[in-house]
């Protein structure tokens, strides 16, 4: 693209614990299913990572239809984390992901802190994968359906554990459907996550009128698209004044304006989910947006758009330009 | 609409997935129905907001459109006879297919429904390939006055089906060609999100050992005894022998 090549002298780069990524643009989890359906119809190397679908201890059929529904400015999707397992993820999936030509972020789902635990410890090698993202907003059986990230014991229960199993950094995911985020997340900080993804999709119903019953078959779905960001903006918002570690943004991201109010409200990064699905190039269009809007400013960093309309920001702007970074395969044409 | 390497390369019951102009929403997903000369053509009906606006968009507008997506319909062996079965909108994945049987000269029947004669669709695109039509209306408003799977169990048996059209005739025609004993491919409809795969939102039960699922391990305390294949990506054609009707 040719609004790229002008970035040369730009530093699009973000740090997410040990993990560099080449620019602050990722294709969320669920959105990307392993990538390789997107090389076909856009040039996937332009994310600064990809996000997997969540992999679960085992293997899972997933819900039954309908999974999906259009609503205004949106989409629910209740598809019930189906997937191989991680045996059969390590065997037939993962080897593959050498061919991905940017970083992988492994997004793993579990029912208890052991599952989270050892799926993440499982993740540990694979080539490509530069860290893990904790999708705690899954439903905890063994807490009669209510999530990890609901509680901030909870959260800091499976960080806790998949840390001392785990060496790649770790994302945890944070739901909005709680009273307050703020503790969840300083909960999960203090368990040691290296960054925090915000925000989960929002749970929603909808109903088909005409025959009186819910149009999922799983009736709750999450709701996802420019109908959530501004729930999405707001969480990044508060969670940003609660702690130091970087947060990845998300949630209705379709243009380079969008990306740049999660920037602005305390992200150091964003995620685009949803927009994918209409336009494949949407990463390439926020990147441009991005660094138009940094040619605009001045600004060389990208880094230091974080938080410049959030007064409460705690984060730190500069620490990655003071660390000294090694040079890695995934710094690309910015550098 | 004009696309050189779509109306190139689509074959039988392949499809399109459009950005639609004005609406938010996920892409459209449309069966391609005729295909020639740089051009190919979608049959759809106005029903939400995307063909809605689609409908009324300014001739010579672009669309952004990826495509041709899916699989398509395996032809028929040397000497077999072939019946297309369409109910509605569904004959939208055989005029590609009717070309092709056409140019390797199988023995082929089509046999094409709707709810009425005003309602019936695509008869003539296929009239003009060179077939006879055999119509057929839920009213009896033209031709034989019952379903198309109906129809088809009144004709003398060919050796492969195709078919195409709403849920439950393909459900029934799959219940016909399993009990039969005949060869049967349909391609399937669903809602779909990403249209390329990867979102799993449009997922269709088949028997375990279909190559078209998963192929997962079957889950420890997992109580369904089949697999998911995805619509969009790992179809849109299934065999009937593969699909599982749970509802």
């Amino acid at each position: 693209m040719a609004a790229l090549s002008t970035s040369s002298a730009l530093d699009m780069s973000v740090r997410i614990g040990s993990a560099l990524l080449k620019n602050p643009i990722i294709a969320a989890s669920g959105c990307y299913n392993r990538g390789a359906e997107y090389s076909r119809v856009t040039d996937i190397s332009q994310y600064g990572a990809i996000t997997l679908k969540s992999v679960t201890r085992q293997p899972r059929l997933g819900n039954e239809m309908p999974r999906t529904m259009s609503t205004p400015a949106g989409m629910l999707n209740a598809i019930g984390l189906q997937g191989p397992g991680i045996e059969y993820f390590l065997k037939a999936d993962a080897p593959a992901l050498a061919h991905v030509p940017t970083a992988v972020i492994a997004s793993v789902a579990g029912f208890t802190v052991e599952e989270f635990a050892y799926v993440a410890e499982r993740m540990d090698g694979i080539p490509n994968v530069v860290a893990l993202e904790l999708d705690v907003s899954c439903p905890n059986v063994d807490r009669e359906g209510e999530c990890f990230a609901a509680q901030p014991s909870s959260i800091a229960a499976v960080v806790a554990a998949v840390k001392k199993r785990a060496r790649l950094p770790v994302i945890a995911k944070l739901m909005p459907n709680v009273s307050d985020l703020k503790p969840i997340a300083k909960a999960a900080q203090e368990a040691g996550a290296d960054a925090l993804s915000l925000i989960n999709a929002v749970r929603g119903i909808a109903i088909d009128v005409k025959n009186a019953l819910p149009l999922l078959a799983n009736v709750t779905g999450g709701l996802t698209g420019p109908a959530i960001r501004p729930i999405a903006v707001h969480a990044v918002w508060e969670v940003a004044s609660a702690v130091t570690i970087p947060l990845i943004g998300m949630g209705g991201i379709e243009t380079g304006r969008d990306a740049l109010e999660f920037l602005f409200a305390g992200a150091g990064a964003v995620a685009i989910g949803t927009a994918n699905f209409r336009r494949p190039d949407v990463h390439m269009e926020v990147l441009a947006g991005i660094v138009a809007e940094m040619r605009g400013r001045g600004c060389e960093r990208v880094t230091s758009l974080t938080g410049l309309a959030n007064p409460r920001f705690a984060g730190s702007r500069s620490v990655e330009a003071a660390v000294a970074r090694p040079k890695t395969h995934l710094e690309g044409a910015h550098e | 609409m004009r696309d050189e390497r779509i109306a190139r390369d689509a074959r039988a019951a392949q499809y399109v997935a459009l950005d639609v102009p004005g609406t938010f929403s996920v892409r459209l997903p449309l069966g391609i129905w005729t295909a020639r000369d740089g051009e190919f053509s979608v049959l759809f009906q106005e029903w939400g907001d995307r063909t809605r606006r689609l409908a009324h968009l300014p001739i010579g507008e672009p669309l952004s459109c990826i495509g041709p997506l899916g699989n398509q319909f395996s032809a028929p062996s040397e000497g077999q006879r072939a019946t297309i079965v369409a109910g509605g909108l569904g004959v939208a994945a055989f005029w590609l297919l009717a070309r092709d049987l056409k140019a390797a000269r199988a023995h082929t029947t089509i046999v094409l429904g709707a709810r009425s004669k005003l309602s019936i669709v695509g008869r003539d695109e296929l009239a003009a390939l060179g077939f006879d039509i055999d119509i057929c209306t839920d009213d009896g408003s033209e031709g034989f006055h019952g379903s198309v799977v109906d129809r088809v169990r009144s004709r003398p048996p060919s050796d492969v089906l195709y078919g195409c059209g709403p849920p439950g005739m393909l459900r029934a025609l799959c219940r016909y060609a399993n009990e039969a004993g005949v060869e049967c491919q349909i391609s399937m409809e669903e809602n779909f999100g990403c249209s390329l795969g990867t979102c799993w939102g449009c997922v269709v039960p088949v028997r375990r050992g279909c190559p078209q699922g998963t192929g997962y391990p079957k889950a420890p305390r997992e109580i369904r005894d089949y697999d998911f294949a995805r619509v969009c990506a790992d179809g849109t054609v299934f065999r009937a022998s593969d699909v599982l009707w749970l509802h």
